[in-house]
């Protein structure tokens, strides 16, 4: 039988993955950043879990508008590295495991959530950017991926997420075999991209969002996607992700890590749970 | 509260051909087509007059107007040797050098 042995929560962005590329881990622009992944990498190590769901968003790397999948999982065997329009980084392509990936899938069906299920995905930086930072590579550790719509309105809402969680860790509970799975969430923090107000940071918010994701979830799960948007940026929106690991983890389940910076363009956030 | 252009199912149906050609270019050799020759590339993908003089000026503000998202006409930037900041600093009418006057990291402690 298979069990969620914890849940991170992690903030993704392009620029992550160039600070990693270029090893900027003392750039006034980023030490504060790099400093946030070490205590919960080690732990993470510790673990050992045999695989990581991580809930992500495709940044129309893998889905274009043509059909853009609200929910997508991947069942594959390897994940190869999408190219974003800038070319690829020097990393290995990802192991899936493709027997939990289809166990997922008919362990979600039946639970009546329904994603588009995936036999070939790249990945982009959604789960690339911040996955060197919480293990070196190359990885062995497979990964099953699941896209969120967190970009083309309507998107699913907040609950929804936290509801898919809660559905993903009854697959895993539901799993034949003994395995122990970490549960990823990436995305926000507070930031947005477009327009005059680009550049838009809300560290008080994204501070109250840790709160309350620790606390009261529940909360959370109540506001709409404007007041996400209104408090944090439009692309912020995406934080809504994380609600999927903390359903994932459990209601009782105990914070380890947190940590903050925003010394950018992002709201920089990383959060850690160990189920009770 | 941030000024935002929410990127609804009316804003994706009017950029499509905008965003289906910035998503094109996560092939390389379609990056090097559209180096090659920009104009020829958007007419490729069906751009209105409007839509190829926005890409022409780099109006990435009014590429937003006209149903861009962000996530892919960054694609078109980066494929000309631009990158965020630079895009970022001009949607609010500013030099780099200006944008990066107001991160967090140089307003010092």
């Amino acid at each position: 039988m298979g069990s969620i042995v914890g849940g991170i929560g992690v903030s993704h962005a392009p620029s992550l993955a160039r600070a990693y590329d270029e090893g900027l881990s003392d750039h006034p622009d980023w030490a504060d950043v790099f400093a946030m992944f070490p205590p919960a990498a080690e732990w993470l190590a510790g673990l050992d879990p045999d695989a990581l769901v991580v809930v992500y968003n495709d940044h129309m790397n893998r889905f274009f508008f043509d059909a853009y999948p609200t929910f997508a999982l991947g069942v594959a065997d390897e994940y190869p590295q999408a190219d974003e329009g800038w070319g690829l980084r020097p990393l290995p392509d990802l192991v899936g495991d493709s027997d939990l990936g289809w166990h997922l899938a008919r362990s979600l069906v039946a639970d009546e959530f329904d994603p588009t299920v995936c036999q070939e995905m790249v990945v982009d930086h959604g789960v690339y950017s911040v996955l060197p930072f919480l293990a070196e590579p190359p990885w062995s550790t497979p990964i099953v991926p699941v896209a969120v719509n967190v970009i083309r309105h309507p998107l699913p809402t907040p609950g929804r997420c936290f509801r898919l969680g809660q559905a993903i860790a009854r697959a895993v509970a539901s799993y034949p075999d003994d395995r122990r799975v970490v549960v990823v969430a990436t995305g926000g923090m507070s930031h947005q991209l477009h327009g005059p107000d680009f550049g838009h940071l809300a560290p008080e918010w994204d501070n109250q969002f840790l709160d309350l994701l620790e606390r009261d979830p529940s909360q959370l799960c109540q506001l709409d996607h404007s007041d996400y948007m209104q408090r944090g940026g439009a692309e912020s929106v995406e934080i809504i992700m994380w609600l999927a690991m903390r359903g994932a983890v459990g209601g009782s389940a105990r914070r380890l890590h947190r940590a903050y910076a925003a010394p950018m363009l992002t709201g920089y956030g990383l959060i850690s749970f160990e189920p009770a | 509260m941030p000024d935002m252009t929410v990127f609804t199912g009316e804003r994706s149906r009017q950029g499509y051909r905008i965003n289906k050609l910035a998503s094109s270019l996560t092939e390389p050799a379609n990056r090097e087509a559209f180096l090659a020759d920009e104009d020829a590339y958007c007419r490729r993908y069906g751009l209105t007059d409007q839509e190829r003089q926005l890409i022409a000026e780099r109006d990435w503000n009014g590429i937003v107007a006209a149903g861009g998202n962000i996530y892919l006409f960054i694609k078109i930037a980066a494929t000309i040797g631009s990158n965020l900041v630079a895009v970022g600093a001009r949607m609010r009418g500013e030099s780099v050098e200006e944008f990066l006057a107001t991160r967090p990291v140089n307003q010092g402690p």
